[in-house]
């Protein structure tokens, strides 16, 4: 019946690359990951694990919404520029969710950090000795959240004008700390 | 041929594989719905988008708040020598007397990564010609030599335009690590893979600023979606109004982190 029969040697050498090639398939879709060359040679899916990362800074934005005024006051002065977290610590999305939550009040230390001279600094940028400065306590003469501004001695505190005195919403923060002892 | 195996069972055999493989794809497409990761934002589409990172080098002040606040985000081992993001300070030293040279000895160098901001006096101010502070992190490369050599495919180039490493499928071999000429990444010892500034992923897709640009006092780093320009984009100021330059523009990796002001010593 048969025109033509394939030597042994050779039908059994068909089916052992038939065998490979198969082996090779049923490996690779099965090492390959379920999203890989969705997007390029990688996991697509590796996009959205990236993301799913729950951020741990709050950002200026969700703070300003708690603390609107101050945002305002910061946002008048030099300052303005820098973000709450910066200085005051990180507030996670636990603390941001809970009203009881309060900041960290910064400390001298932070001031310093930024502002002792140091010839690397570019030259536009404010820059202080300590030594041949008035004291390592900032906050009796300056404001963080208003640098421009002095705060008032308490004596005439009706001559300056009122509006950037800090809302009293301000206590829980660091700017006031030091104006009720100026000396 | 040998009959000692049955040709019916050898024939159900290769059907039965066959079937399998055909069932195979259908079974991946069930698997990829239900592995979507849970906390994803699920708006987020990284075809829409484009990022771009520009650093002022002229008013970056070193207080290292932003490798300060990467560390804590992206939670990067403590050791002193894993860093997303760094700030090195350059010197460049007065030439010798007589030396007939516009420019001395340069002195790099990056204390904890700039963490706790920079000893003011390394160099006397005297021998100083001039000294800057440099913001360093992934390049975001559009040619990215990192990429290619990945033997895996665990890292790759986003379609928004990040530089990312697939946590999961990253096998740790470091050549990566080598092969970023701008020594970006690092193999963390906590997942033993290779990790890098991911442009803190997780807050851009959120539409959230990285926590290096939202901490940074000096808005030394400006950052932006190319895609989506805003009113007044800040990006489209920042290349308007300043030189900008790229990293090592020689290698031809076209980083797409771009530099203004910056000096020829930097690297």
């Amino acid at each position: 019946m048969r025109f033509f029969k394939l030597p042994p040697q050779i039908s059994r050498l068909v089916l052992l690359i038939f065998a490979i090639v198969v082996s090779y398939l049923v490996a690779r879709t099965l090492l390959t990951p379920a999203s890989f060359r969705d997007r390029g040679f990688y996991r697509g899916a590796a996009l959205t694990e990236l993301a799913s990362f729950t951020p741990v800074f709050a950002g200026k934005k969700a703070l300003g919404e708690r603390y609107p005024e101050i945002l305002k006051t910061l946002a008048k002065g030099d300052h303005k520029t820098l973000s709450c977290e910066g200085c005051h610590g990180v507030v996670d999305q636990q603390q941001l969710k809970d009203p009881q939550s309060k900041m960290i009040k910064p400390t001298a230390t932070l001031c310093l950090r930024c502002h002792t001279d140091n010839p690397s600094r570019p030259a536009w940028f404010k820059q202080i000795v300590l030594k041949d400065h008035y004291s390592d306590k900032c906050l009796e003469c300056h404001l963080p959240h208003e640098p421009n501004e002095t705060p008032p001695e308490p004596a005439e505190e009706a001559t300056t004008k009122p509006a950037p005195e800090p809302a009293p919403a301000a206590t829980k923060e660091a700017a006031p700390q030091g104006s009720p002892e100026a000396p | 041929m040998n009959s000692s195996i049955p040709r019916r069972r050898i024939l159900a055999t290769f059907g039965g594989v066959f079937a399998g493989l055909l069932a195979l794809p259908a079974a991946r497409a069930v698997k990829k719905r239900l592995a979507k990761a849970p906390g994803a934002p699920r708006d987020y589409d990284p075809t829409k988008h484009k990022w771009l990172m520009c650093i002022d080098v002229d008013k970056c002040i070193g207080c290292g708040l932003c490798a300060d606040a990467c560390k804590t985000e992206n939670h990067v081992p403590e050791a002193a020598h894993y860093f997303r993001t760094w700030i090195e300070r350059y010197i460049i030293r007065k030439p010798a007397a007589g030396s007939a040279t516009a420019r001395g000895e340069v002195q790099v160098d990056s204390p904890n990564g700039g963490r706790g901001g920079f000893a003011p006096t390394l160099v006397p101010r005297e021998e100083i010609l001039k000294s800057f502070f440099v913001p360093k992190l992934c390049n975001l490369c559009e040619d990215s030599p990192c990429t290619q050599v990945c033997p895996v495919g665990a890292t790759f180039d986003a379609p928004d335009g990040a530089v990312l490493i697939d946590p999961t499928y990253c096998i740790g071999c470091g050549f990566c690590i080598q092969a970023c000429p701008y020594g970006c990444r690092f193999l963390s010892p906590v997942t033993k893979t290779a990790e890098k500034c991911t442009l803190c992923y997780h807050r851009i897709t959120r539409g959230l600023k990285p926590a290096c640009v939202e901490t940074c006092p000096a808005q030394a780093r400006v950052f932006g979606d190319l895609k989506n320009p805003v009113e007044d984009d800040p990006l489209q100021a920042f290349v308007r109004n300043n030189k900008v330059n790229t990293l090592k523009p020689h290698l031809g990796t076209n980083p797409r982190v771009l530099y203004a002001n910056l000096d020829k010593e930097v690297r």
